[in-house]
């Protein structure tokens, strides 16, 4: 790790250096109906700076809502395939939160580590982060309860944190240092400082060793019905969850042309669970519930040795019952 | 305990109910719907400004199907929605006693469904001033602008179908997007079949929704997609006269015909 001085006023400057790269650049920006998402943007003046947490996270990026995998076409010569990874541009991730920078860490285990995906290493092999720590928070984030923070560093490949005139700069990886370099001459060095004054104070809701033990035995519990009845079995919590990878392969076209798709889905869905013959293990929305939350902080220890949960907040901001992660968490495992 | 939770719970302790949908606060002070099952549990129950939810979509779920005897917390929407279920003979087999707060913040408590007519017809909702505007705005577009309008939002969709799932009137067991022989609708979310989607729903629930604008209140991308429909609901009520969640008997608009109705095609 190398740590770097940028002065605040020279933020903008860097950043149109990152566009000026040739790099796609994803940014936070405030939409008309009051929610700020990631979208490319051409200069800072387009960047939101004043926002808690995005609508939904950087995971597009390495895991699009939609991935062509390869395209066919029917020629007079036979079939032309196409495979999509070629296209697949260099981009830098601009101001995600410090939860959804370690949220990375769970994604490339998923994706990469018993059957490595093509798709996902090329995404995330063109894809820089740089990550702004929190000086505020809402009522929903918990990254301090999952064992993160407002500044942690893990998976950010940079890690900006204000400090009033000056921006304290945590430079992680090669592709972090790679970034710092195309403005080399704003940045100078900078002692180790400590950040805590200058991030948003997150009560902790919960012990992360308690949660991971007794949520051994909490498949059985009844407080399952009492969290989850509320649940509509929509997907806005897995598709605004950072970690949520689940995904439905689906191929669109005719016999002369068309694509195999990889598409975000969602175990909230009934659809998720139901086999080809009619039968659904999954027959109700306690039981996807169950499923979802059981996954965050059960099974991915178990599979993965990482608790996918990184306290962002985004499923309780977005359900339309309010349904709350961290409430139903302790409920269960109480 | 409030004169709702006293009440409530007289209605546990004397059998007329044995489940109670309502809302209790939560840790983030948003309220969450709450399927009480005891009198002892009715102490967090709580009805506020802030609960805006429709509950009446939570009757069609099978676990409160099965239960018996149901009591459902309902605000204004959640009524009109109750009113309008009934007029497409919906909830019939549910045994419910609905229960709401009036303007004076008194308790009531339903004997039936005329009784819930009759207080919807004089409590009938107006269309926000914030609605107004943005339907305004939309009116006074050209055709051109418009779809660019909506194809730019839906752009945006990522089909979590959250829209569907929060809506009471949109009560199909199986969906025409869950239908794969043949797929009516793309699974994938782009935009032309994001439009597809947004539009047959529109379509369906024509002269059917209830205007309790809550598709577009949740939606996590931010769409206002409940103005599709507030929208066809002005024009059925223009064309047709009929006002959607106002009477128990009417049927809906597009699912009726009157002898003296001014299209010839079906004689």
């Amino acid at each position: 790790m190398e740590i770097k001085n940028i002065k605040s006023s020279d933020i903008p400057a860097f950043f149109n250096q990152l566009i000026g790269s040739g790099k796609v650049v994803l940014a936070p920006v405030l939409k008309k109906s009051g929610k700020v998402f990631f979208e490319p943007v051409q200069a800072y003046s387009q960047v939101a700076t004043d926002y808690i947490q995005t609508g939904f996270s950087a995971k597009s990026v390495v895991f699009p809502k939609v991935e062509v995998l390869f395209s066919y076409t029917k020629t007079e010569e036979g079939i032309e395939l196409k495979d999509s990874i070629a296209d697949i541009p260099e981009t830098v991730v601009w101001g995600l939160r410090p939860c959804d920078g370690s949220a990375f860490n769970y994604m490339t285990e998923f994706f990469l580590k018993e059957n490595p995906d093509a798709y996902y290493a090329a995404r995330k092999e063109k894809t820089t982060l740089i990550t702004v720590s929190c000086a505020k928070a809402d009522n929903a984030c918990f990254c301090t309860s999952v064992d993160l923070n407002p500044g942690s560093t893990s998976g950010s490949d940079v890690l900006l944190t204000l400090m009033g005139e000056d921006t304290y700069v945590e430079v992680m990886t090669p592709k972090g240092k790679a970034a710092i370099d195309t403005s080399a001459a704003l940045f100078t060095a900078s002692e180790e400082k400590n950040k805590d004054e200058y991030l948003a104070k997150i009560d902790v809701k919960f012990s992360m060793e308690e949660i991971k033990e007794h949520i051994k035995t909490a498949y059985d519990s009844v407080e399952w019905k009492n969290v989850s009845m509320g649940c509509f079995g929509c997907g806005a919590c897995a598709f605004s969850c950072p970690t949520c990878s689940c995904f439905d392969i689906q191929d669109e076209g005719t016999q002369n042309k068309g694509q195999r798709l990889r598409c975000w889905d969602s175990c909230g869905f009934g659809l998720f669970t139901k086999h080809n013959s009619g039968h659904n293990p999954k027959t109700n929305q306690t039981e996807r519930r169950r499923q979802r939350l059981m996954h965050k902080f059960k099974y991915s220890v178990e599979n993965l040795g990482i608790v996918s949960c990184v306290g962002c907040g985004r499923c309780i901001r977005v359900c339309p019952a309010h349904l709350n992660i961290f409430e139903n968490i302790l409920s269960v495992t109480e | 305990m409030t004169p709702l939770q006293t009440k409530v719970a007289e209605l546990f302790e004397n059998g007329t109910i044995t489940l109670m949908i309502g809302f209790k606060s939560a840790l983030t002070k948003l309220p969450v719907p709450f399927f009480f099952n005891t009198a002892s549990q009715v102490e967090q129950l709580i009805f506020t400004p802030e609960c805006k939810g429709n509950l009446s979509v939570y009757l069609h779920k099978p676990e409160v199907k099965q239960a018996k005897k149901v009591g459902l917390l309902a605000n204004i929407s959640t009524l009109r929605a109750l009113v309008q279920l009934t007029s497409e003979n919906q909830l019939g087999d549910i045994e419910k006693t609905v229960l709401t707060m009036n303007a004076q913040n008194e308790v009531v408590v339903f004997e039936n469904m005329d009784e819930v007519e009759v207080y919807v017809q004089a409590n009938f909702p107006e269309y926000s001033e914030e609605d107004k505007k943005l339907l305004e705005q939309l009116n006074a577009m050209t055709r051109t602008e418009r779809w660019q309008y909506w194809t730019d939002q839906f752009s945006a969709c990522v089909k979590c179908y959250a829209c569907r799932a929060v809506c009471p009137m949109c009560y199909c067991s199986s969906c025409t997007v869950e239908c794969n022989q043949p797929q009516w609708i793309k699974v994938s979310s782009e935009t032309s079949g994001n439009l597809e989607w947004h539009t047959t729903r529109a379509m369906h629930l024509a002269g059917r929704c209830i205007n309790c604008g809550e598709c577009g209140r949740i939606c996590p991308v931010g769409i206002p997609v409940h103005l599709l429909t507030a929208q066809m609901n002005l024009d059925i009520e223009k064309e047709f006269g009929a006002k959607t969640g106002f009477s128990c008997h009417s049927g809906y608009a597009l699912n009726t015909f009157k002898a003296g109705d001014k299209e010839q095609f079906i004689k």
